[in-house]
């Protein structure tokens, strides 16, 4: 069985958002700073609810923000 | 880049989370390094004397006090309305990973303690026995390295992002 991990688009969609900081982000999504660097960098993947709050932010569905692909 | 601009920077990327672990860190360090020294300074009647120790253990707890309540008024002054921020899930995780490592510290304290008190009763090692109340200074040794354990490794795992590991 091949290795999956959970990647995602946020920096980009922060870029094509109007440039949203990190910490916009995390204020919108009630996280903090660091979860959202952890986030990004897939270090952490995050609860259902966050990953919804941060799709329901760029309004885009789930799957466009995170991927679930094999491992490179 | 100038090594004041990367501490700056480093600075900058840090949580006020982050910077209350770390004086937590330093506080019980601080007292780690005042009891451990305390201990091995003492002479052989400061040790088997149970006013001075009451006295060193008394010390260590108002210490701690006080530097926390002074650390926490600075941060507090310092604050970015952080402080009253709840924990988001992933702190919580790493708040548990924290409390897991402390948790295993404070076991083996205790494990050796009790060990030591077992060795100390055996006629056979009770003459070589030189410290008087070992076991007490293991666990409260044990005790502040666990709370060192619990601040370092969430700094840590806060900081690299891994705590599936």
């Amino acid at each position: 069985m091949t290795d999956r991990v959970i990647t995602n688009s946020i920096r980009t969609l922060r870029f094509l958002n109007n440039e949203m900081t990190q910490k916009q982000l995390a204020e919108a999504i009630g996280v903090t700073r660091q979860t959202v660097m952890a986030i990004e960098a897939n270090k952490y993947s995050p609860s259902l609810e966050v990953a919804f709050k941060i799709a329901e932010v760029f309004s885009l569905p789930l799957e466009e923000v995170f991927q679930y692909k094999e491992a490179e | 880049m100038t090594r004041q601009q990367k501490f700056k920077e480093w600075l900058d990327s840090c949580s006020f989370r982050e910077v209350t672990l770390l004086v937590d860190l330093l506080v019980c360090g601080y007292l780690l390094f005042y009891y451990l020294r305390a201990v091995l300074l003492a002479s052989d009647e400061q040790l088997s004397d149970i006013t001075w120790l009451s006295g060193l253990l008394g010390n260590v707890i108002i210490y701690s006090i006080i530097l926390m309540i002074a650390s926490y008024i600075l941060l507090a002054l310092a604050s970015d309305k952080e402080l009253e921020q709840p924990m988001d899930v992933r702190e919580k995780q790493i708040n548990l990973i924290g409390y897991k490592y402390s948790a295993w510290i404070l076991q083996i304290g205790l494990g050796i303690g009790i060990f030591q008190y077992q060795i100390e009763a055996n006629p056979f090692f009770a003459d070589k026995i030189s410290m008087p109340f070992l076991p007490l200074h293991i666990m409260v040794v044990a005790f502040i390295l666990a709370e060192i354990v619990f601040y370092g490794v969430q700094l840590i795992k806060g900081r690299t992002g891994a705590i599936y590991d």
